[in-house]
């Protein structure tokens, strides 16, 4: 496996975003630009420039035309993927810390931060997927989080849901349409902030990374946890991977703490822990710096991390993971193929 | 001087020459390759040939038309108007990662990989033990206190008249301290209790490749009671190198196996055992 290594960056990586398709990974850093590369050769399709801030999120819509980001010039903005024109603008009084698209590309939503009087809020607008058309001002719901700000929120299967993890490790569910708090379980531990939280292909559950050193998948029908998986080190994010049952963890000691530690007691490297047993099955390093966030090719084919060395690292998989089985997921397979003789 | 008008000088005729470079040249094999012969000159102002033999593969994918569209956008913000494929600048390629994802995989054998790689860049030292020819260092030889060195057998045989010779890593003339002459050189020999017995220790050779350890265990356990087994191998194809060492606990036992196993079969090799050769 030769990873490719992307410099386009000039600061720590926050997000890193692969496209439906696949062809496309968008690339957020704390300096202000957001890049999109080409990701199997590595190539720079471009970046799109107007933030005034540092970049905490990314994401694209399901036909990869649109393109939306947030950062902490307390906007969140809207490109045309093709061009890097900038077709809208939101304001906020607040950092904006996540923005996601719905299923079918029609809303986004945006997290914003809890700072100077302002309570931290997901807010939901009505996207016209036509880069051409006149995107609506304002938001089309608001959900104010009154106990403890959200960090990370996703729709769910068909929007019918929003579930955002809070940064006292609770997830809570919410209905898309009314904004109704259904449901609230405290998943990870007390006061460790929920990091990262990313869909399974159908969206039925989700994985979500925490500062308490443990990523978990829950049921976005019941919230219930179904699986645990455990780390030795905070971790920033966490992922799916299709295809193989598998699970990517990235994190890392704290930022601040890296420079006085060696690379090899820090802990950068992503983690790969099998989906059902829960356990660990390798690593990959290569990060300087913790990885802010791992993102999976939707095809299942490779995965890159963004670290806050800078770097984003792509790598293409190679015929060891894809032959690597349990024991008993062979014997399994070997029945299956021998009742279908 | 004879020379051709407007050629006054040897200096200016050599570098003429050195400018006209042959064109480039592409011959079509019959595998199917190209050669590619380039001339060039290099920055010592030496001229370099190139030749460069080019197999060329079409390999034809299907790709969505979404993504096949998507490959041919125009390049924007700061890539606009650079050409296509990666720029060095921003896209590198970074050193190999072995990912072989496994069961009960633990930190530690990330360790061991290290260690690994510690032995993997001590393998171009060549390293060889002077007593079994191993890969190992003489002083960390199993064999060190049973067998002499190779091609010491002269040097180890006059130890009795020369006491002072006997060398602590085999080599004859190396520097012994005073506190250890006069016991035959062996100070490592001190512990006592390790002491092995060199008395029923077998040389065996001429050994296949495929041979095991635990296969001449229990060969030569039929004889007596076995305590231990070397087999030299090969460090990278962890192949038999053809001899081994087996110790037994009797010097009876091992005087009957030496008769019986000497002209053994085994796999499709005679195998020829004798007496280890006894340390100095």
């Amino acid at each position: 496996m030769r990873p490719i290594l992307l410099s386009g960056h000039e600061r720590a990586l926050t997000q890193v975003k692969y496209s439906p398709d696949g062809d496309i990974i968008f690339s957020v850093s704390k300096d202000h630009v957001v890049c999109a590369w080409f990701s199997h050769n590595g190539e720079r399709l471009g970046t799109y420039h107007g933030h005034q801030g540092a970049l905490w999120t990314v994401d694209v819509d399901p036909t990869s035309t649109l393109l939306a980001t947030g950062g902490a010039d307390n906007t969140m903005r809207l490109w045309k993927v093709e061009t890097g024109e900038l077709l809208m603008t939101w304001d906020f009084p607040t950092a904006v810390k996540r923005v996601e698209f719905s299923p079918d590309g029609r809303q986004l939503l945006g997290v914003t931060e809890k700072r100077s009087g302002h309570l931290g809020t997901i807010v939901v607008f009505d996207i016209n997927p036509d880069p051409a058309a006149k995107q609506s001002k304002e938001h089309s719901l608001r959900i104010v989080c009154e106990d403890s700000k959200a960090t990370v929120a996703g729709f769910s299967y068909l929007a019918r849901y929003i579930i955002a993890g809070h940064e006292d490790g609770s997830v809570s569910q919410f209905d898309a349409k009314t904004g109704e708090l259904l449901f609230n379980t405290q998943a990870h531990e007390e006061d460790m902030q929920v990091t990262d939280l990313q869909w399974s292909q159908d969206r039925t559950y989700f994985i979500t990374a925490s500062k308490d050193k443990t990523a978990k998948i829950l049921a976005a029908d019941s919230l219930e946890v179904l699986k645990t998986y455990t780390a030795d080190t905070p971790l920033n994010s966490a992922a799916i991977t299709p295809v193989k049952d598998y699970v990517i963890l990235g994190g890392g000691q704290a930022a601040m703490d890296v420079t006085t530690t060696s690379a090899r007691q820090g802990k950068f490297e992503a983690r790969f822990y099998h989906k059902i047993f829960q356990e660990e099955i390798g690593r990959v390093r290569g990060h300087f710096g913790p990885l802010n966030y791992v993102a999976v090719h939707p095809a299942g084919t490779g995965y890159c991390s963004g670290g806050e060395d800078g770097y984003v690292r792509v790598h293409h998989f190679d015929k060891p993971y894809f032959d690597f089985m349990y024991e008993v997921e062979r014997e399994y397979a070997q029945a299956q193929a021998q009742a279908n003789l | 001087m004879s020379r051709v008008a407007g050629r006054t000088d040897w200096a200016e005729e050599e570098d003429e020459d050195s400018l006209q470079l042959p064109q480039q040249t592409i011959t079509k094999n019959k595998d199917g390759t190209e050669t590619i012969v380039t001339y060039s000159i290099r920055e010592d102002g030496k001229k370099v040939k190139t030749t460069r033999r080019i197999k060329k593969t079409t390999i034809k994918t299907i790709v969505n038309p979404r993504v096949a569209e998507r490959k041919h956008w125009a390049k924007f913000g700061l890539e606009k108007g650079k050409p296509a494929g990666p720029q060095t600048d921003t896209t590198s390629v970074a050193e190999n990662i072995l990912f072989r994802p496994m069961a009960g995989w633990k930190a530690t054998t990330e360790d061991k990989s290290e260690e690994a790689k510690k032995k993997n860049s001590l393998k171009d030292a060549k390293i060889k033990c002077r007593i079994c020819s191993g890969d190992h260092w003489t002083t960390k030889c199993p064999f060190k206190d049973t067998m002499a060195p190779e091609g010491v057998d002269s040097a180890a045989d006059m130890k009795d008249d020369v006491p002072e010779t006997g060398a602590l890593g085999g080599g004859g003339s190396s520097y012994v301290p005073p506190h250890l002459r006069g016991r035959g050189g062996a100070g490592e020999k001190m512990g006592g209790k390790f002491e092995r017995d060199d008395l029923a220790t077998l040389r065996v050779t001429n050994v296949s490749e495929f041979a095991e350890e635990q296969e001449l265990r229990e060969l030569f356990g039929r004889f007596g009671h076995v305590t231990r087994v070397f087999l030299a191998k090969d460090r990278e194809t962890n192949r038999a190198k053809g001899f081994a060492f087996v110790s037994f606990a009797d010097r009876s036992d091992a005087a009957k196996a030496c008769e019986k196993m000497d002209g053994y079969g085994l796999h499709h090799l005679i195998l020829r055992v004798e007496f280890a050769k006894k340390a100095n």
